[in-house]
């Protein structure tokens, strides 16, 4: 999803951050977290060598993938396809100071793959935390620190994840990154997608605002555009700290590619003079694979389930490579043809199985579109109404009631009703689905049967969205203070989709979840104000998900 | 039969508090109560009650063991998802294959008719009722369905059969059957005693409004709630809560259809004579049962096809074959389950009226819980393990410090409920 820009003033970080604290009646939080206190090297001491950071991902009990990218000459800048082929050693050691290394080794790395370096550290023990850290040309890369998934069989008392998505450098500045690097209880963080975008500077920025200029600075289409997009991001001191404090599981979304990409092409392509959807999704994907601490490979398959122990697994889906193309309107008749995919035959199987282990408690879904059904309120007034539809890049329906978002599950209902019906059909309990894409905070439950839902209750799974990082959202679009006019079009979401217990359409920032045996809960955190690179983080709300109720409710408090 | 029962029992007949007679049956010789300071262990099965009605507003007293002991979240009923074979899993700690029970009605061969497992030679494997009375301990069943007291028969040290019996629904209400468990552990005080309150799945069965209001269900939810607070209160007040656990579970979940949603094999099999001929059905609610009784040699094809036939039924969750599930020869050749909000009804879609059914999957998730003041009891958890019910005997026999049986149990000691013990 993308944007609808209206010219409007920037609102000043000290008035947002008192509309901030009124809204959510709690004071300030974490004023100025500090860069990194988290990961070892202070930003002074690194090497340009090492200019990108350092990533771990993908965890397993005895593995965890270990990222860097290396610049040996200074030619060897990102995308230009020049400098040397670069020997790059690693360390993974048992403690901070790297007097008990456990596993090293070597590799290779040279301008056919941007210079970048991904190793799977394997022979570590499961729920350990490991230091790493690379040696290229002399020099020595910041340390990160990561840790393994526990045993598939162990009993694991919490488990505790940053939940983030859509992080638009050119809207605004990443401290919603820096407040997440700088706790130390996160044992890993989930990004749902949307961790770049493809724009050109003025195409899509914090309202009028661009806040950062994208670099190339054009729309990025060709392998060269997506590798240079990758590495200014991770220039971002940011999202280097986060990336070095724990292991990321990634998925994408549109933006790595293009907005509202699906298997054929995308709405932000133009086929021709942009060249062939095929080509540009390859570079995309290569770019991907290259640049982000995934177990994925170009041109193989991203979405994957990682377990950690009986307490949770988590499916990472990928839900723009393989759907048809989206209905053009709520109206459309195609909606209602059964063969339309979404996640496609073979992932939605993938999708199934992990929903019906009962190996495991917790069922999250890394899950890059909402999958709650929501329709579209009656009795917005009409710049209300278009506010809505801009943030889901749409024109307003012609009536009330109809899918409000058909780049979501609500533009695949039938393959949505076959994962609810077989939440239901197998008795399947605390199936949880962990959203990003759509620039708002929600907590929904997930109706058995919507008709009888009012009367029943009945839920099947929950949903939780976590809001953007910097990308626009509803109060940006309407032009707004924020908590103004979003909290009535709030309302009558709620009214029209009472799944929907929570709701905030204007807010920037994270969540944080928890998972122990006896419930889920999600702290949702937003920031004062995205356009100022000192802005705190304010808790905002958290929901619970008691364990076996499939149902959401407020929490008496934040985590602690 | 009989002659040999009569022989190795005798009655007693107790005044309950209402000013009611309770009839119990006990074997002779039966060791009197032990003295106090031990270990009493009471099972009791809410028959067919949904994990999400133990909520204060529906069920406060539950709800309040629910807190004050072990909740086991996640936990569900095993195939196939009916009273009795789920109450024998309660009590052998092993799976139909080698209980010889995997659903309440099956085709019995043998009689060459349809009938309900409900004879104690049934049910092949020792239960923890004789294995703890081999060491002398005691024991009692409270069962208060028909099929249920006829399956478990004599095992137990003292039994009580139910009365008075309720026509058509086969079982004794609840506030009947916590008179005679009162007046049971009052009497003779057994070690273990194994009860079966019938009131919330019988009155499930026919709630008319079960796919939304519950009306019906919402009052019987409370009434047994009712029962099973007077029991702990009786405990209380006698002084055995502190040496007491208190397990309560269902034997499976309740899941309601409109007549809309109605599968019918007969009817699906009726446009091939061939196939209708040969085979039969044994009816479990959301699970029908098929047996091939034709010709051997067409037997492979006949049941490939009509595999395909039922599981082309819109309402068809799955069709398998029973050991699969870890159903013995006894569930036939095929099991088809339905999807929520379905029911099969043979052999006309309206032979079964009964909104409220169970036996599919969609019935799995149970309500399981660990309470009572003995220090065996973990206090004020809620844990994620995968329990079923076939882990009852694991965990109670463990309490008595009682070893496996003979090959072992299918279920495991749920640890997380027993303090200092996991």
């Amino acid at each position: 999803m993308k944007q609808g820009v209206t010219p409007s003033e920037v609102q000043l970080s000290r008035r947002r951050a008192l509309q901030l604290a009124a809204a959510t009646g709690t004071g300030l939080a974490a004023a100025a977290a500090t860069t990194g206190s988290a990961s070892a090297t202070p930003p002074g001491r690194r090497s340009p060598v090492f200019g990108h950071g350092v990533a771990s991902g993908d965890p397993l009990p005895r593995s965890v993938v270990l990222w860097t990218r290396v610049t040996p000459t200074p030619a060897a800048t990102p995308g230009s396809g020049q400098g040397p082929a670069a020997d790059v050693e690693w360390e993974v050691a048992a403690d901070p100071g790297f007097r008990r290394i456990v596993r090293r080794g070597s590799v290779r790395t040279g301008p056919a793959r941007d210079h970048t370096v991904k190793v799977d550290a394997d022979g570590l023990s499961p729920a350990t935390g490991y230091w790493y850290r690379f040696r290229c040309a002399g020099a020595l890369s910041a340390v990160g620190r990561t840790r393994t998934a526990p045993a598939a069989d162990a009993t694991v008392p919490r488990l505790r994840m940053a939940v983030v998505s859509c992080a638009n450098l050119q809207a605004g500045w990443f401290t919603a990154y820096r407040h997440l690097a700088a706790r130390s209880d996160l044992d890993l963080v989930v990004h749902l997608g949307d961790y770049l975008y493809e724009y050109a500077p003025g195409e899509y920025q914090a309202r009028d605002v661009v806040v950062r200029p994208h670099d190339p600075a054009t729309e990025i289409v060709s392998l060269s555009d997506y590798r240079r997009r990758h590495a200014q991001y991770k220039t971002d001191p940011d999202l280097q700290a986060l990336h070095a404090v724990a292991p990321w599981v990634v998925t994408w979304d549109d933006h790595e590619s293009a907005n509202d990409a699906w298997s054929g092409g995308a709405e932000n392509h133009t086929e021709g003079a942009e060249g062939a959807w095929r080509a540009r999704r390859a570079a995309a994907q290569q770019a991907y694979a290259e640049w982000m601490p995934v177990r994925y490979e170009a041109g193989g398959q991203l979405y994957r389930r990682l377990r950690f122990g009986r307490l949770a697994s988590l499916s990472m889906l990928d839900l723009r490579s393989h759907r048809d193309q989206q209905a053009s309107s709520p109206v459309d008749p195609a909606l209602d043809d059964p063969s339309r995919t979404i996640a496609g035959p073979e992932q939605l199987q993938f999708l199934l199985d992990g929903l019906a282990d009962q190996q495991v408690q917790w069922k999250l879904v890394g899950n890059p579109v909402m999958i709650a059904p929501v329709r579209f309120p009656s009795g917005l007034e009409s710049r209300a109404a278009e506010g809505v539809a801009a943030l889901v890049d749409l024109p307003v329906p012609p009536v009330a009631g109809v899918p409000y978002n058909v780049d979501q599950w609500d533009g695949y209902p039938a393959e949505r009703a076959a994962v609810l019906g077989h939440l239901r059909d197998r008795g399947i309990r605390d199936a949880v689905f962990l959203t990003g894409d759509i620039h708002s905070g929600w907590a929904n439950e997930l109706p058995a049967d919507p008709s009888t839902y009012p009367l029943t209750g009945d839920s099947v799974g929950v949903e939780l969205v976590c809001t953007s990082v910097t990308s626009d959202n509803l109060d940006d679009i309407l032009g707004t203070p924020p908590r103004t006019a979003s909290a009535a079009v709030e309302t009558a979401v709620k009214v029209n989709n009472p799944h929907v217990k929570y709701l905030d359409f204007d807010s920037h920032g994270f969540s944080v979840l928890e998972l122990t045996e006896a419930g889920a809960q999600m702290d949702w955190f937003v920031l004062t104000d995205r356009t100022d690179p000192r802005a705190a983080a304010v808790w905002s709300t958290s929901w619970r998900v008691p364990a076996g109720s499939s149902r959401v409710e407020r929490a008496a408090g934040r985590l602690r | 039969m009989s002659g040999e029962v009569l022989s190795r029992r005798r009655f007693l007949q107790v005044s309950t508090a209402a000013g009611g007679a309770v009839v119990l049956s006990s074997a002779l010789g039966a060791p009197p109560a032990r003295a106090t300071g031990r270990l009493r262990v009471y099972v009791l099965v809410v028959d067919g009650t949904r994990p999400d009605e133990v909520v204060p507003a529906l069920m406060p007293r539950l709800s309040q063991l629910r807190a004050e002991g072990t909740w086991f979240s996640g936990a569900r009923s095993l195939p196939v998802m009916e009273t009795i074979p789920n109450h024998v899993m309660m009590m052998t700690g092993v799976r139909p294959d080698r209980s010889g029970v995997p659903a309440n009605s099956i085709y019995d061969r043998a009689e060459a008719t349809v009938r309900d497992l409900d004879r104690p030679s049934d049910l092949r494997f020792p239960t923890l009722l004789e294995r703890l009375n081999a060491t002398g301990r005691t024991t009692g069943t409270v069962l208060s369905k028909e099929y249920l007291y006829g399956i478990f028969g004599e095992r137990a040290t003292h039994r009580w059969e139910p009365f008075p019996i309720i026509p058509v629904s086969g079982h004794a209400p609840d506030q009947a059957t916590t008179d005679a468990l009162i007046a049971m552990v009052d009497a003779h005080d057994p070690d273990l005693v194994f009860v079966n309150l019938g009131d919330t799945d019988r009155v499930g069965h026919s709630d008319l409004t079960g796919s939304t209001l519950r009306a019906a269900r919402t009052l019987a939810l409370r009434s047994t709630d009712l029962q099973v607070g007077r029991f702990v209160d009786h405990l209380r007040a006698t002084g055995r809560w502190s040496s007491s656990v208190l397990l309560v579970l269902a034997d499976h979940s309740m899941d309601w259809s409109l007549p809309t949603g109605v599968i019918s094999v007969d009817a699906i099999l009726r446009a091939r004579p061939d196939l209708r001929s040969s085979v039969q059905i044994a009816q479990n609610g959301g699970a029908d049962l098929l047996y091939w009784t034709g010709p051997a040699d067409r037997r492979a094809a006949g049941l490939a096809e009509v595999r395909r036939l039922v599981t082309a039924h819109p309402g068809v969750l799955s069709v398998q074959p029973p050991r699969e599930l870890r159903l013995g020869p006894e569930a036939g050749d095929l099991i088809a389950y339905c999807r929520a909000g379905w029911r099969f009804s043979d052999p006309e879609v309206f032979s079964n009226p009964i909104p409220g059914n169970h036996g599919h999957p969609a019935t799995e998730p149970i309500p399981f819980l660990v309470a009572g003041e003995h220090p065996l009891v973990r206090r004020g958890a809620v844990s994620g393990a995968p329990a079923r019910t076939v882990d009852v005997a694991p965990t109670v026999g463990a309490m008595f410090g009682l070893g496996a049986p003979r090959g072992g149990y299918d279920g495991a000691v749920r640890k997380e409920a027993l303090a200092g013990r996991r």
